[in-house]
């Protein structure tokens, strides 16, 4: 560049100053207008969208997908054209080109015009640059294809190449304005469109519970130590006996002692149960449940499991009020319980951990409505209106014999009853006609019908 | 009295002379994108006022992080909103610095004499997705781990000098208690000060050579 120009330039400047306007207040309003803007889509951000909630890191997940962060992206879909050995040209040898490249940019651009028209190339290239990071971004993070991925790419930098060029000479007035205006449309059509994909796909997917309050770590806490630790520990953490295999076929019986102790939680910290459900207990016969031992928790989720434990069983504690949610509600005079509100209740507490898939529990799944009104092998083990439902005998210390000829066991096994007060929850289920939802126990509690397909207790029905 | 005081500190301070130098500037006709690179000044102090906050409460150790996250959003008041804002103040400074850059790309800005301003601006912008890079190990939740793990990664794949990068980012050969504070300490120290030093230089060359003016058919 010759004095010259840089002279021609700089008079150039001097003019437009003169023609121009003061920082203050002509440009600074501009700024702080824009700014302001910032501020209050971030604060609006912040309130109505948030932070989405993420697990506790568990390095032993090597199942979770890791995503980085939307702008780093375009980089890492990039990546995946230079698989194995390649990778590293993709990974930093073009990307360092670009970053140099950009960043000397205007010590090798010895191209002197400013104009758009008169840079073509530069503008260009710039063009075919973030078409690509786009196209590759919306790969990324959409569900859409790789076509209408480059479409939407193309047509986003063709956009912004047009708009910038008012001078291409097919493309003027009225008829540039439309083709603004067509692009821009079919832009926001397509991105809505995929969002919409995405979100429907996302939803989909698995939920993870994240537990953000003491309240919801207990409710998610509960529900894992009625699955995970019941059978052994009881439904209040008050032990009892296992009997363990040995290598050798020899079984023998283990005490299992209170959990729920204050012995327990006041010589127990926090960190001292959660290495103990993560590592187990070896000698005492409890297996490790930490993802990183062989067991199947996280670590959020054995943090919920402590939580329940500290906030129900240490007197210590003080549970929050919001918290009364995680009890099992108390049935008021007269009012019929629902499978919604009350049994499903008591029987993630003191039945699923074992009457679930996978343990010996004569196919009486208890998860579901379905699985407590007909499922098991001596089906149906509870009738609308009969209170000498199998059931109801057995969580009430009567043995009965099924119809294989083998006896049921009294409920729940370890010889401890459950409460009086669950019990009658569910007798009055029972007798009240089995309502599932809580509205129709609402409409029963008004007049007591009595249910009309009462059938006998045991019916010859082999199921598998 | 007023007046009596405003001329004292005045005479002391300068208030006249910064408002002729910094305020009373002649500027070529602007427009609306013109506006970004203010917007990426305001984003970077709000990014730097909630991130001060944050350090309040936010302790740098795995067994901690996320804890003390969850404090944050839950029990300091007001803590979400101030974690939402950094949350997506970090998003939003990247976008707005990169349509800046694109900006001045397009408008050919960085062409004589404002060489250096652009050297130095694309260096805040690796900056800044410097500061999102480091920024997003600090919550240490699943995600957070699993990307940093990925991207360190790929840092080691490049021949030669790969394990030492990936060494390096890592503070050894996993990601670990290490990674977390060498991260931390790049997003809250040595990060925003290149970037707060640079954004001074950047800001001295724009008020030495002003504002571009947008080109003409002419230029």
């Amino acid at each position: 560049m010759n004095d010259e120009h840089k002279k021609k330039v700089n008079q150039k400047y001097e003019e437009q100053l003169q023609k121009g306007e003061r920082f203050w207040p002509d440009a600074i309003y501009k700024d702080l207008l824009v700014s302001f803007a910032l501020f209050i889509l971030l604060i609006g951000l912040a309130t109505f969208v948030g932070v989405h909630p993420e697990p506790k890191v568990d390095p032993t997940d090597a199942t979770y997908v890791p995503r980085p962060e939307w702008y780093f992206l375009f980089l890492f879909e990039f990546l995946k054209y230079f698989p194995g050995a390649l990778e590293w040209v993709g990974a930093a040898v073009i990307p360092g080109i670009l970053v140099v490249a950009l960043m000397f940019l205007p010590l090798y651009d010895k191209n002197p015009f400013r104009h758009n028209s008169k840079r073509i190339f530069a503008v260009g290239l710039m063009s075919v640059i973030f078409s690509g990071i786009v196209t590759l971004t919306l790969m990324a993070a959409t569900t859409m294809s790789s076509l209408v991925a480059v479409i939407l790419g193309v047509l986003v930098a063709a956009l912004m190449f047009f708009s910038l060029y008012k001078e291409v000479s097919f493309l003027q007035g009225g008829i540039r304005k439309s083709v603004l205006w067509v692009m821009t449309i079919a832009i926001v059509g397509i991105v809505g469109v995929s969002y919409q994909q995405t979100a429907a796909m996302a939803s989909d997917e698995e939920e993870v519970h994240i537990a953000s309050s003491i309240a919801e770590k207990m409710v998610l806490g509960q529900d894992l130590y009625s699955i995970q630790c019941v059978e052994c520990h009881g439904a209040d953490g008050e032990g009892g006996e296992i009997t363990i295999t040995a290598a050798d076929g020899s079984e023998e019986k283990l005490p299992v002692k209170s959990i729920s102790s204050n012995d327990e939680m006041y010589t127990r910290n926090d960190g001292s149960l959660f290495d103990i459900i993560a590592y187990g207990q070896p000698n005492l016969g409890m297996p490790p449940f930490g993802g990183a031992y062989g067991g199947e928790l996280n670590p959020s989720e054995i943090e919920y499991i402590v939580t329940f434990m500290r906030y129900t069983w240490d007197d210590r504690a003080e549970v929050p009020a919001d918290a009364v949610a995680s009890a099992i509600p108390v049935l008021a005079e007269g009012e019929v319980p629902s499978y919604e509100i009350h049994v499903s209740a008591v029987a993630k507490r003191y039945c699923v951990s074992c009457h679930r898939d996978g343990k010996e529990n004569n196919d009486y799944i208890m998860d579901s409505y379905a699985g407590v009104v007909s499922g098991g092998k001596n089906a149906p083990n509870v009738v609308a209106g009969d209170l000498n439902s199998i059931l109801l005998q057995t969580i009430q210390g009567t043995e009965l014999t099924g119809s294989d000829g083998e006896i049921i066991h009294v409920m729940p096994p370890n010889g401890k009853p459950i409460k009086d007060e669950y019990i009658d929850i569910f007798i009055r289920w029972v007798e009240a006609g089995m309502p599932e939802s809580a509205d129709e126990a609402a409409a029963l509690s008004v007049d007591f019908a009595p249910a009309d397909e009462a059938e006998p207790v045991v019916e010859e029905t082999p199921s598998e | 009295m007023f007046k009596n005081i405003y001329a004292w500190l005045d005479e002391r301070l300068g208030f006249d002379d910064l408002y002729k130098g910094l305020l009373d500037r002649p500027e070529p006709h602007g427009n609306w994108w013109n506006t970004l690179g203010s917007a990426s000044l305001f984003l970077f102090i709000m990014q730097g006022a909630t991130g001060i906050f944050l350090t309040v409460y936010y302790t740098p150790s795995p067994d901690h992080a996320y804890d003390s996250i969850q404090y944050i959003m839950n029990g300091v008041a007001f803590g979400w909103l101030i974690r939402g804002i950094h949350h997506w103040g970090a998003s939003l400074m990247v976008l707005v610095v990169f349509i800046h850059m694109l900006r001045t790309f397009f408008s050919a800005s960085y062409k004589y004499p404002r060489e250096l301003t652009w050297i130095i601006g694309s260096f805040l912008f690796l900056l800044t997705l410097g500061m999102g890079f480091t920024g997003y190990l600090l919550p240490f939740n699943q995600r957070a781990y699993w990307a940093t793990v990925v991207a360190t990664n790929i840092g080691g794949v490049v021949p030669g000098v790969g394990p030492f990068i990936l060494r390096a980012l890592r503070g050894g050969a996993d990601v670990s208690a290490l990674t977390l504070s060498r991260f931390f300490s790049a997003h809250i120290w040595m990060l925003p000060a290149a970037l707060a030093a640079l954004i001074g230089v950047h800001l001295y060359l724009i008020m030495r050579h002003g504002e571009s003016a947008y080109p003409d058919a002419d230029d």
